[in-house]
């Protein structure tokens, strides 16, 4: 499945968004790729799917963020919207105790699904409102790493924290694709060649003796 | 007639229109010229086999014609005018890739039926479809058919010319990779994708390489490979018969017609279609979902999706005046899909995620989108009372068709075909203005039915009535001959003797 980039120069990364409404997903995203809070004349179209490029010690990424519907009479889709994910943003707002029980759940289902493949984040939204806190930091931050994932605080309000999760996310991401690329040898050319007989012919014998596509420079 | 009793939904089909043409009970479906499944199948799987067999003969025909073209433009420049394939004489024996194409055909007019059933009062106004004996494909249609895969395949060798070196070798593997796949025809769906899968994993790492890892340009190259593929292997592995895709969209299809009653409110959908824009965003989206089901290229097929999503989001983003986030679009995106009841939903989903570059899916906008459209398919099939915040009897009683939700909330409901509180959009304002008209053209005509029965009635029963004049004057007036008591001038009547006699001439002295 390597939906982070082969060739290892530019890398594509798919990252879904989960969380309870209102506790600033929506926010978190507009903030990070366009820089906007809550302003009503913003002219961004949606904030459903974003991109986002970034320059990683000298590696291309592109960031592609996936909103996910947080209702939850469409909960059940959650596999649909995850699947193929290199990452997950699992956002809680730290005045409301239920949401981070959602976050458990989320991170529950996402490890019985896809496994350790996705790097998970799990996000304390609206440090702002710290005085109405109901979530307690070192619950919160043993939580995370009871089930390997990262905590981070954040106000989308503030701008504060965003930047540094999402750099941190890809760093991770990186790290897996680069892992798993070493797992299938240098060179991804050998991947999952002739199965089923369907193979990348090599020179048969032609009027042009052309050579073959590695055989140049 | 029919126009008065069928107005009110615009929507609504007659079901005389859905039943199988063969009189077997089943529904019919237009893509299966109306006929159902099972009929089809009878009919039709015979010469479809020998349709695909003409077919792979033909593409490996048109292989050969290709790389010779393709020789000769690298060659000649002037050369390659000769050989190439618009109106080439051997293209008279396109017998089963012409009929194939008419089936296309039929999928885009029946297409433009499905929008016009929207807005039309009745669907006995659609267009009927000929039945499929008899019918002889027009040249014309298998011209345009060739003319399109020719027209791919030249687009492809001019791609390729300009990459030099590594265009020879795409071209030269894609060759391999599709005579490779004419020996494949009974391999399971599953299978066909894997195939094509590991052909585009396996080229696209090749790329890498020439490319120098710019994925870029990778990406430019494997869109092309995509298009030519799939334009090649698409009537093989679309909807293949060793799946049950088409059962799947059967009953998808049914599954969305149950739901017809399903309003934009219980979906809690941000879209007001009370304002112009917004409608038209709504009608333009159902358009383009429908349209997806007439592309051949997956690519293609996603675009389609992708337009109809930026429809949503204009329509949304119109609503509330801010970006619409996954909470606002799925459930648009939702609604549309009801609304448009989209041809061969399930074959075209599973085509896409089979047959799709799989980078296009995974990280790109496109693949977003389609990712809510297969969402807004799951969510369909197993949508609840619950889903739709109604109780389980309410839902029961809307599915059965024992009530009907739309009579209590006709508000803003846009299919109405009723006379609506303001004209809100030009498009829906001569929409239900010339409803008026056709019902008023058939109100008038109903009259002159009426007058001119009445006419015919009363010429029919004028001769009996004039008959009964007569015989009643007849009666009255019975005929006599009296006896002739009338003296006739010239008898030699005795009268005259009574009479003076003549003057005789006088002469007057003077
Ligand atoms: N004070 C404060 N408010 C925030 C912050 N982030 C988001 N909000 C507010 O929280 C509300 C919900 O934010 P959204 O971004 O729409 O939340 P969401 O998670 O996308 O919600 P759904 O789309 O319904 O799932 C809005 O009123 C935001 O203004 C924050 O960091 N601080
Ligand atoms: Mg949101
Ligand atoms: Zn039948």
């Amino acid at each position: 499945m390597a939906a982070g980039g082969t060739g290892g120069r530019t890398y594509s990364f798919k990252v879904v968004l989960l969380g309870e409404g209102c506790v600033g997903k929506t926010s978190l995203v507009l903030r990070y790729c366009e820089n906007k809070f809550n302003d009503k004349h913003i002219t961004t179209l949606q904030a459903s799917f974003l991109t986002k490029k970034l320059n990683i010690t000298g590696k291309r990424v592109n960031l592609a963020i996936w909103d996910t519907a947080g209702q939850e009479r469409f909960h059940a889709l959650g596999p649909i919207y995850y699947r193929d994910s290199n990452g997950a943003v699992l956002v809680y707002d730290i005045t409301d105790e239920d949401s981070f029980q959602k976050v458990k759940n989320w991170v529950k289902e996402l490890r019985k699904m896809l496994g350790n493949e996705i790097c998970l984040c799990i996000v304390g939204n609206k440090i702002d409102l710290d005085k109405d806190r109901h979530v307690s930091v070192e619950e919160a931050e043993s939580y995370a790493e009871s089930v390997g994932a990262k905590h981070y605080h954040s106000s989308a309000k503030l701008n504060k924290g965003i930047e540094e999760l999402f750099l941190d996310l890809c760093k991770r991401m990186m790290e897996t694709a680069q892992a798993e690329e070493r797992l299938k040898g240098n060179g991804a050319s050998q991947s999952a060649s002739s199965r089923r007989g369907v193979q990348i012919v090599d020179d048969e014998p032609q009027a042009t003796p052309a050579g073959g596509c590695c055989s140049s420079g | 007639m029919s126009q008065r009793t069928e107005r009110r939904g615009g929507i609504h089909v007659d079901q005389s229109d859905l039943l199988c043409k063969k009189g077997c009970g089943y529904y019919g479906n237009a893509g299966w010229l109306g006929l159902c499944s099972k009929c089809w199948r009878e009919d039709y799987q015979r010469v479809r086999q020998k349709q695909i067999q003409d077919d792979w003969a033909l593409a490996e025909k048109l292989q050969r014609e290709e790389e010779a073209a393709y020789a000769s433009s690298h060659g000649a420049q002037t050369q390659s005018q000769s050989t190439a394939p618009q109106p080439h004489p051997g293209h008279a024996s396109l017998g089963p890739f012409s009929k194939f194409e008419e089936k296309k055909t039929n999928e885009k007019t029946r297409k433009v039926t499905t929008v016009k059933k929207f807005f039309s009062p009745s669907s006995r106004t659609a267009p009927k479809k000929e039945t499929p004996e008899g019918k002889t494909p027009s040249p014309s249609v298998s011209r345009r058919a060739s003319f399109d895969t020719d027209q791919v395949t030249k687009d492809f060798a001019d791609f390729l010319k300009n990459l030099h070196k590594p265009g020879r070798e795409i071209q030269k593997q894609c060759r391999a990779f599709i005579v490779n796949m004419s020996g494949k025809k009974d391999l399971g769906a599953d299978e066909l994708s894997e195939c094509v899968q590991d052909f585009y994993q396996n080229l696209a790492d090749r790329l890498m390489g020439h490319f120098k890892g710019s994925s870029e340009s990778v990406e430019q190259v494997m869109d092309q490979v995509e298009k030519y593929i799939m334009t090649r292997l698409y009537k093989s592995v679309f909807c293949p018969e060793t799946t049950d895709d088409e059962k799947k969209d059967l009953a998808t299809q049914n599954r969305i017609r149950a739901l017809h009653w399903v309003t934009i409110e219980m979906l809690c959908v941000s879209m007001d279609e009370e304002i112009p824009e917004v409608s038209e965003n709504v009608v333009k989206a159902i358009t383009d979902v429908i349209e997806m089901d007439s592309k051949r290229v997956p690519r293609d097929k996603l675009g389609c999706i992708t337009h109809c999503s930026k429809q949503i989001f204009s329509a949304i983003r119109t609503t509330k005046n801010e970006p619409a986030s996954a909470d606002d679009f799925l459930p648009a995106l939702i609604y549309i899909v009801l609304k448009a009841n989209p041809p061969r939903l399930q074959s075209n989903i599973l085509y896409i995620t089979r047959f799709c570059n799989p980078s296009r899916l995974m990280t790109g906008e496109d693949g977003y989108y389609f990712t809510n459209l297969c969402c807004a398919a799951a969510f369909i099939e197993k949508l609840d009372a619950q889903s739709l915040n109604l109780s389980p009897e309410e839902f029961e009683r809307y599915m059965s068709g024992q009530a009907s939700p739309r009579c209590n909330s006709s508000e803003g409901d846009w299919t109405r075909a009723e006379p609506p509180p303001a004209p809100v959009n030009p498009v829906l304002a001569q929409l239900n203005h010339n409803l008026e008209v056709l019902s008023g053209l058939s109100s008038r005509q109903e009259t002159l039915m009426e007058a001119a029965q009445s006419l015919q009635a009363d010429l029919l029963s004028w001769p009996g009535s004039v008959q009964r004049e007569v015989d009643d004057v007849l009666a009255k007036y019975p005929l006599e001959v009296p006896s002739r008591t009338v003296s006739a001038i010239d008898d030699n009547d005795v009268d005259n003797d009574n009479l003076p006699p003549p003057l005789t001439p006088q002469v007057f002295a003077g």
